[in-house]
């Protein structure tokens, strides 16, 4: 059973990525605040009694559970569109490379001057945006498996889906960032 | 086209997007620490108030099973008491068995005792009816001559 500290300490580690994760989801600042205040409640009330261990793969899902509901009750027709956009077909990546994008990343870690840095914070706005952007299935999957670090069972246990699509839903997300990230000259 | 850059196996390319996966969830760690402070205090208050109900829901269960306990408790305790009534309730049933049994033996000596006596009448001399006979009580009652 997790002690009062551990719940508190688990919950504060997760706090911003968890709003992060609701804004990304809902677009809306306070919308996020309420959802992600719904699910710690929902997990200290009804799993209290579970090891610390649990509570990460725990809270994902229920945070999942609570956006979904929130969709639910605002019935926001743009998130369906949005999700309807996971069947379009992929589009070809004949001219874009992966590795290109990895690379501007890899270099932007260098020491950096005030224009450096203003840079810097504007291309994390750009990935931001971009992590926005996605398609529902393929953002949450993505965040799961490479912010909050589940691994590919866990993202598909909290996603309810099959490892298989969690693999295709990160691929798709990943490529999709690159090539975004790559066309913004994020050549950055 | 820069396909040729490309990993040309599968296992490199999902090695270069975890790469990149990661690399931007690192960005997005360093973006998600930079919340403005309303925000921050909102998410704290949250986290508060989840750690009261966590406590509020961990009293009750503990409540719950402290009043099942005691529930168990007073039924070991409601079965011992009947018990005790039971053995007090031993002499009382006790004595009326008694009374039943000693009414059961009085009776039985009153039949006995009326057989007797009938036996006697039957097997005596003088019949039954002599002894309802107003003049053969007459007769006793004369002084003999």
């Amino acid at each position: 059973m997790a002690s009062e500290k551990e719940l508190s300490d688990f919950l504060k580690s997760i706090e911003k990525r968890a709003y992060k994760r609701a804004v990304y989801a809902v677009r809306d600042e306070d919308a996020a605040l309420d959802i992600v205040q719904d699910a710690m409640i929902r997990l200290a009330e009804k799993y209290f009694d579970r090891p610390a261990a649990e509570l990460p793969l725990l809270f994902q899902r229920i945070l999942s559970n609570a956006t979904m509901d929130w969709f639910r009750r605002q019935k926001v027709r743009s998130a369906v569109v949005r999700n309807f956009s996971e069947f379009e077909s992929p589009e070809a990546d004949g001219e874009f490379d992966i590795l290109e994008t990895l690379e501007v990343l890899g270099d932007s870690t260098a020491s950096e001057s005030a224009a450096d840095s203003v840079s810097r914070a504007q291309i994390l706005l750009a990935i931001e945006a971009e992590v926005a952007q996605l398609p529902e299935r393929q953002r949450e999957a993505f965040l799961l498996r490479y912010w909050e670090e589940l691994d590919v069972a866990e993202t598909a246990a909290a996603m309810g889906c099959s490892e298989g699509s969690v693999k295709t839903h990160c691929s798709r997300a990943v490529h999709a960032l690159a090539k975004a990230l790559q066309a913004k000259g994020i050549a950055l | 086209m820069n396909n040729s850059n490309t990993a040309p196996i599968p296992g490199g390319l999902q090695a270069l997007e975890a790469r990149l996966a990661h690399r931007l969830a690192a960005r997005l760690s360093e973006r998600a620490e930079q919340v403005p402070s309303d925000v921050a205090e909102r998410l704290r208050f949250a986290r508060e108030r989840a750690v009261e109900r966590a406590r509020d829901a961990r009293t009750a269960a503990e409540a719950s099973h402290v009043a099942l306990t005691a529930g168990r408790s007073a039924l070991l305790g409601l079965a011992a008491a009947w018990w005790v009534r039971l053995a007090s309730a031993v002499p009382l049933i006790a004595l009326a068995g008694g009374l039943f049994l000693i009414q059961h033996w009085h009776t039985q000596a009153q039949i006995a005792a009326a057989a007797e006596i009938d036996a006697d009448l039957l097997a005596d001399d003088l019949p039954p009816s002599a002894y309802s006979d107003a003049g053969f009580a007459e007769f006793l009652k004369t002084p003999r001559e």
